[in-house]
């Protein structure tokens, strides 16, 4: 390393990144970006698409980590790869350039990181559903809402900056968004399920 | 009656433990009861939960951005920020060049190698195509090297194999009109009163052996005597209608003629009888063999066993056989062969003596007059199997 950054080993890191050690997580992530980004140049990828997919699998790797449900059979490296792998196998269906195998560098494993991977998927959707509901609910509810979940501000913050007169008054108006929210996420969620 | 807003407050203080106890169990009480409540709890838990991982996804998309914005940060400061950041690997500082070259072939090699063994296959297999099917051209019109040397050891085991396999001429000559199994060659008379000459190959294997005249007088004949190694076989006229060929114009040779001796032959190729004419090209026949001479003269199947003269009328050799592979040479055994077979049958008391003829009637005479001659006294030889 060179930088006076110190080194981790796998269960090392597992246990910094759980502990919300962001040092870590940078040192992870500058640690195997050369590997993916091979993987994706040399599999008719740029390097920003490469950067994408990377932060990607990095990202399902540390949720993973944080919920603490991550069960590694292999090198953190190894879980990467194959979660890359599989997304950026994705990526290539889409953009319907695949040529049905893709040039491997790194030893592939099943890991269970391709379940991993379907799982993250349906998060993302339903993330999607609750950015797009979000979208939907109109003002004050929506920054308050973001305020309230996303920034993660405290009642009394947001009572001050929306002028509420006390924080009860903050609560019920919250409550009502939500409920207003609700309905949208759910119609949104339940209909893209039923697709 | 409370509002779903209202209901949310209490899911709220519920879940963080905020609710007196006798309002908890109240609600848990009616939790468990009401299946419609139940839903609106999970509902507001996931909607809640939802937002909360959402929340967490942006600022950990936002941690990476940073981080990456970082690397990209550093990686214009120094170029080899990639290499220098990945420690587990040592980089090999390799020319830009050599590094496309590399990632060429470790893509394409397997490709490559397919490609590579297909052309080879395909050059090897044509090469071999293209000679078995010209092999198997060649084989009916040519001599090939090795079907010549075979056909070479056989006529060195015996004199008849030599005549079939170089003449090809000799032989069996169809005749369609009487008798498939019918071959045929020349013969001439030897005596006055019924011996004639022919090639052994003609009548190699004869059940039965006919002698045809001009005129088409046909009689029975049968083999007297057979000499394979010269080639020779003597017949004698069998049929009790015969009365003699009445007197031979010419006379044989006992010594040898001389090189360059203008020569010629009669003889039923086909139905007529054909005259050729030629030079005496060696004293020596096929392969050196001393029992023959090599004449210029163009014989064709059927020409077998006719008589070979000299300008003089002096007959000096019947014609054997031709090698296919050299121009215009012809075989024909000599007749100091045939008079010394004569005379060693002579000795031997036969019923019927052999009365060569003694004085040559043709000296002198031009060629046609020779010929008008001579034709009576060749004869078509046909050969039943």
């Amino acid at each position: 390393m060179g930088k006076g950054q110190p080194s981790y080993t796998d269960e090392e890191f597992v246990a910094a990144i759980q502990g919300g050690d962001d040092r870590a997580l940078a040192q992870l992530y500058r640690l195997h970006l050369p590997m993916i980004s091979h993987l994706v140049l040399q599999n008719s990828g740029t390097e920003d698409e490469a950067k994408d997919v990377y932060q990607e699998g990095v990202m399902v790797f540390y949720e993973k980590v944080r919920e603490g449900s991550l069960e590694l059979s292999c090198q953190i490296k190894t879980y990467l790869y194959a979660v890359c792998r599989r997304l950026w196998l994705k990526r290539l269906a889409e953009k319907n350039r695949f040529g049905g195998r893709l040039e491997d560098h790194e030893p592939y494993l099943e890991t269970g990181a391709e379940a991993d991977v379907d799982q993250a998927e349906d998060r993302d959707q339903r993330f999607a559903t609750m950015a797009e509901a979000l979208n939907h609910l109109g003002e004050p509810c929506r920054s308050l809402l973001e305020g309230f979940y996303l920034q993660e501000k405290s009642m009394q913050q947001l009572t001050a900056e929306f002028g509420y007169t006390n924080a009860d008054n903050a609560k019920n108006q919250k409550y009502k968004c939500l409920v207003r929210l609700k309905k949208l996420f759910f119609t949104h969620y339940k209909e893209e399920e039923s697709f | 009656m409370k509002t779903e807003a209202d209901y949310y407050a209490l899911f709220d203080a519920y879940q963080s433990g905020q609710l007196p106890p006798e309002e908890q169990a109240a609600l848990e009480h009616r939790l468990a009861t009401e299946p419609d409540l139940a839903q609106q709890l999970v509902d507001f838990n996931e909607l809640t939960d939802t937002l909360h991982g959402y929340g967490r996804r942006l600022t950990t998309r936002r941690k990476l951005r940073a981080m990456q914005a970082a690397l990209d940060a550093e990686q214009a400061a120094t170029e080899a920020v990639l290499e220098t950041g990945h420690p587990s690997m040592p980089v090999m500082r390799i020319s830009r060049t050599e590094q496309h070259l590399r990632e060429f072939w470790s893509s394409h090699r397997a490709t490559i190698a397919v490609a590579a063994s297909v052309a080879i296959l395909a050059v090897f297999a044509t090469l071999l195509g293209l000679e078995m099917w010209r092999t198997a051209q060649q084989k009916p019109s040519l001599y090939g090297y090795t079907v010549l040397r075979r056909e070479v050891e056989r006529i060195k085991r015996n004199q008849r194999a030599m005549n079939k396999a170089l003449t090809q001429m000799d032989e069996p000559r169809p005749n369609e009109e009487v008798n498939p199994g019918k071959f045929s060659g020349t013969g001439f008379a030897l005596t006055t009163d019924g011996y004639l000459v022919t090639s052994y190959h003609v009548i190699q294997g004869a059940d039965s052996v006919l002698i045809e005249s001009r005129d088409r007088q046909r009689y029975r004949a049968e083999p007297v005597f057979s000499d394979v190694a010269h080639d020779l076989a003597i017949l004698r006229i069998t049929d009790p209608k015969f009365n003699g060929f009445g007197r031979l114009p010419y006379s044989f040779k006992r010594g040898l003629a001389e090189l360059g001796e203008r020569v010629y032959t009669l003889g039923y190729p086909r139905e007529d009888l054909v005259f050729n004419d030629g030079s005496l090209s060696a004293r020596s026949g096929f392969e050196g063999d001393t029992g023959f001479y090599q004449i210029s003269i163009p014989v064709n199947p059927g020409n077998s066993g006719g008589p070979l003269l000299d300008d003089r009328g002096n007959l000096i050799g019947i014609i054997s056989g031709r090698q296919t592979d050299v121009q215009s040479a012809a075989f024909a055994t000599k007749s100091s062969y045939l008079m010394r077979l004569v005379d060693s049958l002579a000795t031997a008391k036969p019923a019927q003596p052999y009365n060569l003829p003694r004085f040559n009637q043709l000296t002198g005479n031009t060629r046609p007059q020779q010929l008008r001659k001579l034709q009576d006294f060749v004869f078509v030889v046909k050969v039943y199997e």
